[in-house]
C-alpha cells in the first residue's frame, strides 16, 4: 500500500554516539558577553583590570578570545600589539582558564590561536608576557611552546606576593642588531598575569 | 432595482470612475470625480455619489465626514442598494458587524442577486457565527454561480459547520466528481480530498472514510496526514492490527513523537505497565539516539526498573550538559519514591565525580566524565532542593556550582529563582539582573529579568530592561502592546494591583482583552483566503480555535486580575483623597487616565460582568466541546 521500507535502515544502532568528546572552541569577545570575561578574570587572576583594559579588548579582534568547553566559557586570552623599543611585538596581557577546567587542552588551544595569528601576520619580532616568579606550572606551560625567561623584574606587581615577575619571550625573527631579550617595558600600563 | 434617481450618461460614466478609483485605491481621484458630479446643482444631493464620497473619505481616515456623507446619501436614496451596501461597508470597517449585516440585508432587498453584496454578507455571517444565515447566503451564491469552486466549497462548509454531514458530503462528492485531476502534484485538490475525509470522519462513517482514503491516497500529497488519519480511523473502528502497523510506520518517520507511542500502545491493547516498558525498550534499541523512548517509560516504571532507567537518563543528560534536565524530569516528582531514588543518585554522582571524575566509585574505566559533569550535577541538585522547598540546601548547591564555574549564566538564573520561591523578590531580581548582564544579547534572560523586576513592583525598571530589545523610537510599553506581549502586560497589571494603582492595572487588563478581540477580528481575512487556497482543514481548525479563544490561560489571568480590581473598587470606592494620591504617586502616563478611573468606577459592575461573561462563554464552549468528544 505505502512504501516506507527505506526508512527501516536509516537509524542503525550506534552506541558510540553517547560518548561524545568534549569540545573546545574559541569565540569573540563582544559588548554583550564582556561581563563573562570580567567574571572569569576576577576569579582566575590575582590582579584586577581597569575599565580601559576591557574597552581595548573590545577593539582587539582576534587578539582577544573566549574559550568554550562544552559551550561554557571557561577561559580567555587577551593580547595587544607592543611597538616600544623599535620592534613589533605581541604582548599577552592575560591568558587563563578556570581551575576546574585546567589540563584539558584549553590553554594550548588559546596559545595555538595566538601563534597562528602572529605567523599569519608575519610582521612580529616576538611574543612576550609577564609571569609571577613562583608560577612554576605557567612557566613550564610556556616553555613547551618555545618561550624562554629573558629577564626578571623586581617589584613588578604592587599588591601581590611575590612581587617579582619573569619576562617570558618567544623570538619569531631576529630584529636587526637588537638584543632579542627586550629591555624593561615601562610603557606597559597594564599588569599581566598568566595562569594555566 | 435601479436607483430612484438615475444619472444621465455623462454623470453615470463619472460615477463608474469613482467606483473604479475606490477599487484601485486611488482615493484622491475618486474624490475629484465625485466633486464633478456634485458640483452640478442638479445632482448636488445625489445619494449614491454622496455615499461613495463618504466611503472614499473613510479610506483617507476622515471618519466623521465619511459617516456624514454616507448617511446623507442614504437619506436621499433609501431605495438604492449601493447606498445600503456602502453604509454596510463603512460599519464593517468600524467593526460594527451586526449593524453591517442589517445594512447588507437592506441592500439585498433592492437587489437580491448582487454577488458582491452576498459575498460580503456571507463573510460577516461566518465571522459572527450566524451559521444558519451563512448557509442561506452560501446557497444563494451557489445557485447564482454554480461554476465557481468557492461556491461549492462555501456551500458544503456551511452544512459541515452546522453538523449536517450528509448534505455537506453530498455537495463535496458532487463537486469532487466535476474536478478533473490536473497533474500528479495538485496540492489544492489533495487538500480538498483530505477535507472531504475529515467531514466523513467527523460524521462517524469510519468505514467510508477508510475506503475514501484507500481510493484517493495516490492523489493526496500530504503523506503524513494520510498515515495519521489511517491510524485514527483504524483505532476508532477497532482494527487493532492495521492501526498498529500504521503507528509503527509513523514511529519510523519520527521516533520523537510521544503521541504515536501512546496510540501504538492503544493499538496493541497494552494495559500492563511491564508490557508497555518492553515496547519502549524495543524502540530504545532501534533508535538509540531518540529521546522519547527513554523519557516516556520513566513515568511508568517503578522501583528498581525506574532506578536503572533514570540512572541512565540522568547520566546521559549530565554528561552532555542538558540545561533543562530538571525541568524535563520535574513531572516525576509527584511520586515520592521516585524523588527519593533521584535524590540518592544525584548525591552519589556528586560524591564520586568529586573523588574520581566518574558517576560511580567502582567504575575504574579511563573514560572520565567531562569536567562540566560535576557542574551540571550541582545545578540539578540545587533545582531539586528548591523544588522540595529546602532553600538552604538549594542555595548551598547553587553556590558550589557558581564556585565551580562562575561564568555559567543558568546558575545565576537559578539562584534568582530560589530567592523568588523563598519569597525574597528583591534578592531574586538582583541575581536575575546579574545573569542578564552576562549575556545582554539573550532576549530570554532579558525577559526573565523584566518579569522578576515586575514581581518586585519595579515597573519602570522592567520597561527599561525590555527597551533593549524593543523597537527604537517608541516607548517599550507601546511597542510591547503593539506586539501583543501579554505576559509583560499581565505582570504589569498585577504589579499595579499590588501597588493599588487600580487605574493603571485596569488599563493593562483591558489592553489584554483588546488583544483577544484583535485576534478574533484577524480571522476576517482568512474567510476569503482559506477558501481560495483550499486549506480547509486548517480553516475549520481556526474557526474552532477562535470560538474558544478567551478560554486561554492568558485571558484567564488578566480577567481574574481585572475582576479582583473591580470588586475592590466596588467594595471600597476611591475617595477623592485616594485618587489624588494615586495621581501623585503614579508614574507620568497615569495623568491621562485618572479622569477615567472615576468613570470606570460607575460602570464597575458592567465591566466586571463583561470579563466574567467573556471567559465563561468560551469556557462553557470548551466544556461542551469536550463533552461532545468524550461521551463518557
Amino acid at each position: 500500500m505505502l512504501k516506507f521500507e527505506w526508512l527501516l535502515d536509516r537509524d542503525k544502532p550506534n552506541n558510540s554516539v553517547f560518548l561524545l568528546r568534549s569540545k573546545i572552541e574559541l569565540g569573540d569577545v563582544t559588548q554583550h558577553n564582556i561581563r563573562q570575561l570580567k567574571k572569569l578574570n576576577q576569579v582566575v587572576f590575582p590582579v584586577s583590570y581597569n575599565d580601559k583594559f576591557y574597552k581595548d579588548v573590545l577593539e582587539a579582534g582576534e587578539l582577544a578570545k573566549l574559550a568554550y568547553y562544552n559551550d561554557i566559557v571557561v577561559g580567555a586570552v587577551c593580547c595587544r600589539i607592543d611597538l616600544s623599543e623599535n620592534s613589533r611585538r605581541l604582548y599577552i596581557m592575560t591568558l587563563g582558564c578556570l581551575k576546574q577546567y585546567r589540563r584539558l587542552g584549553i590553554g594550548t588551544k588559546m596559545v595555538e590561536h595566538i601563534l597562528n595569528y602572529v605567523q599569519t601576520d608575519g610582521s612580529f619580532d616576538s611574543i612576550f608576557l609577564h609571569v609571577q616568579v613562583n608560577n612554576a606550572s605557567a612557566i613550564e606551560f610556556y616553555k613547551k611552546f618555545g618561550f624562554e625567561i629573558v629577564e626578571t623584574k623586581e617589584h613588578y606587581y604592587k599588591r601581590i606576593e611575590p612581587a617579582d615577575a619573569h619576562v617570558l619571550q618567544k623570538t619569531l625573527r631576529q630584529a636587526n642588531g637588537l638584543p632579542h631579550a627586550a629591555k624593561s617595558d615601562s610603557a606597559s600600563d597594564v599588569k599581566s598575569e598568566t595562569t594555566q | 432595482m435601479p436607483s430612484s434617481n438615475p444619472l444621465p450618461p455623462k454623470e453615470n460614466a463619472l460615477f463608474k470612475r469613482i467606483l473604479k478609483c475606490y477599487e484601485q485605491k486611488q482615493y484622491k481621484n475618486g474624490l475629484k470625480f465625485a466633486k464633478q458630479i456634485l458640483s452640478n446643482p442638479k445632482y448636488a444631493e445625489h445619494g449614491e455619489t454622496l455615499a461613495m464620497k463618504g466611503l472614499t473619505l473613510n479610506c483617507l481616515g476622515r471618519k466623521e465626514e465619511a459617516y456624514d456623507y454616507v448617511r446623507r446619501g442614504l437619506r436621499n436614496d433609501l431605495r438604492s442598494h449601493v447606498c445600503w451596501h456602502v453604509y454596510g461597508l463603512l460599519q464593517r470597517s468600524d467593526k460594527k458587524y451586526d449593524e453591517a449585516i442589517k445594512c447588507y440585508r437592506n441592500a439585498l432587498k433592492w437587489e437580491k442577486d448582487n454577488i458582491q453584496i452576498l459575498r460580503d454578507l456571507s463573510l460577516l455571517q461566518i465571522q459572527m457565527r450566524d451559521l444558519d444565515g451563512y448557509k442561506d447566503t452560501r446557497y444563494q451564491l451557489f445557485m447564482l454561480r454554480p461554476t465557481q469552486r468557492a461556491s461549492w466549497i462555501g456551500f458544503a462548509m456551511a452544512y459541515h459547520l452546522l453538523k449536517d454531514f450528509s448534505t455537506a458530503l453530498r455537495i463535496l462528492e458532487d463537486f469532487r466528481k466535476t474536478q478533473a485531476q490536473k497533474s500528479n502534484f495538485d496540492y489544492e485538490h489533495s487538500e480538498l480530498l483530505l477535507y472531504q475525509n475529515m467531514v466523513l470522519h467527523e460524521s462517524g462513517a469510519l468505514q467510508e472514510a477508510i475506503s475514501h482514503l484507500e481510493r484517493y491516497s495516490e492523489q493526496i500529497c500530504d503523506k503524513l496526514s494520510i498515515l495519521e488519519t489511517y491510524g485514527e480511523l483504524y483505532l476508532e473502528s477497532g482494527r487493532w492490527k492495521e492501526s498498529e502497523e500504521i503507528y509503527r510506520k509513523l514511529l519510523l518517520r519520527n521516533p520523537e513523537n510521544t503521541k504515536y507511542y501512546k496510540l501504538l500502545q492503544e493499538a496493541l491493547r497494552l494495559t500492563d505497565p511491564e508490557e508497555k516498558l518492553k515496547l519502549f525498550e524495543e524502540y530504545r534499541e532501534r533508535f538509540p539516539r531518540a529521546q522519547a523512548p527513554q523519557r516516556l517509560p520513566l513515568a511508568l516504571a517503578t522501583g528498581d526498573t525506574f532506578k536503572t532507567l533514570v540512572d541512565k537518563y540522568l547520566r546521559r543528560g549530565l554528561h552532555k550538559g542538558v540545561p533543562p534536565l530538571f525541568v524535563d524530569l520535574r513531572s516525576l516528582y509527584k511520586d515520592p519514591e521516585k524523588v527519593n531514588i533521584i535524590h540518592n543518585l544525584i548525591l552519589q554522582y556528586i560524591d564520586s565525580l568529586k573523588t574520581c571524575g566518574n558517576f560511580a566509585m567502582n567504575e575504574s574505566e579511563s573514560a572520565n566524565e567531562p569536567a562540566s559533569a560535576l557542574l551540571w550535577a550541582l545545578y540539578y541538585m540545587s533545582q531539586h532542593y528548591d523544588f522540595l522547598g529546602d532553600t538552604n540546601k538549594a542555595l548551598e548547591a547553587i553556590n558550589a556550582a557558581i564556585d565551580h564555574t562562575p561564568t555559567l549564566i543558568e546558575l545565576f538564573v537559578t539562584k534568582g529563582r530560589i530567592f523568588k520561591h523563598a519569597g525574597d523578590l528583591v534578592e531574586a531580581y538582583k541575581w536575575m539582573d546579574e545573569a542578564q548582564g552576562l549575556d545582554t544579547a539573550d532576549r530570554y534572560i532579558n525577559s526573565k529579568c523584566a518579569k522578576y523586576l515586575l514581581r518586585a513592583n519595579l515597573v519602570k525598571e522592567a520597561e527599561e530592561k525590555c527597551s533593549k530589545f524593543t523597537r527604537e523610537g517608541v516607548t517599550a510599553m507601546e511597542n510591547l502592546n503593539e506586539m501583543q506581549c501579554m505576559w509583560f502586560q499581565t505582570e504589569c497589571a498585577l504589579a499595579y494591583q499590588r501597588m493599588e494603582l487600580f487605574g493603571e492595572s485596569l488599563k493593562k487588563c483591558h489592553e489584554i482583552d483588546r488583544h483577544f478581540s484583535e485576534i478574533i477580528e484577524d480571522q476576517f481575512d482568512f474567510h476569503t483566503y482559506c477558501m481560495r487556497k483550499m486549506t480547509l482543514r486548517s480553516y475549520v481548525g481556526l474557526l474552532r480555535l477562535e470560538d474558544v479563544l478567551r478560554a486561554h490561560p492568558f485571558y484567564f489571568k488578566a480577567a481574574r486580575c481585572a475582576i479582583q480590581v473591580y470588586l475592590r473598587l466596588h467594595d471600597k470606592p476611591l475617595t477623592d483623597d485616594s485618587q489624588q494620591q494615586e495621581l501623585n504617586t503614579a508614574p507620568a502616563p497615569l495623568f491621562r487616565t485618572v479622569p477615567r478611573v472615576s468613570r470606570i468606577q460607575q460602570s464597575v459592575f458592567e465591566q466586571q460582568l463583561v470579563f466574567v461573561l467573556k471567559f465563561m462563554l468560551c469556557h462553557s464552549a470548551i466544556v461542551a466541546e469536550a463533552a461532545a468528544i468524550q461521551p463518557d
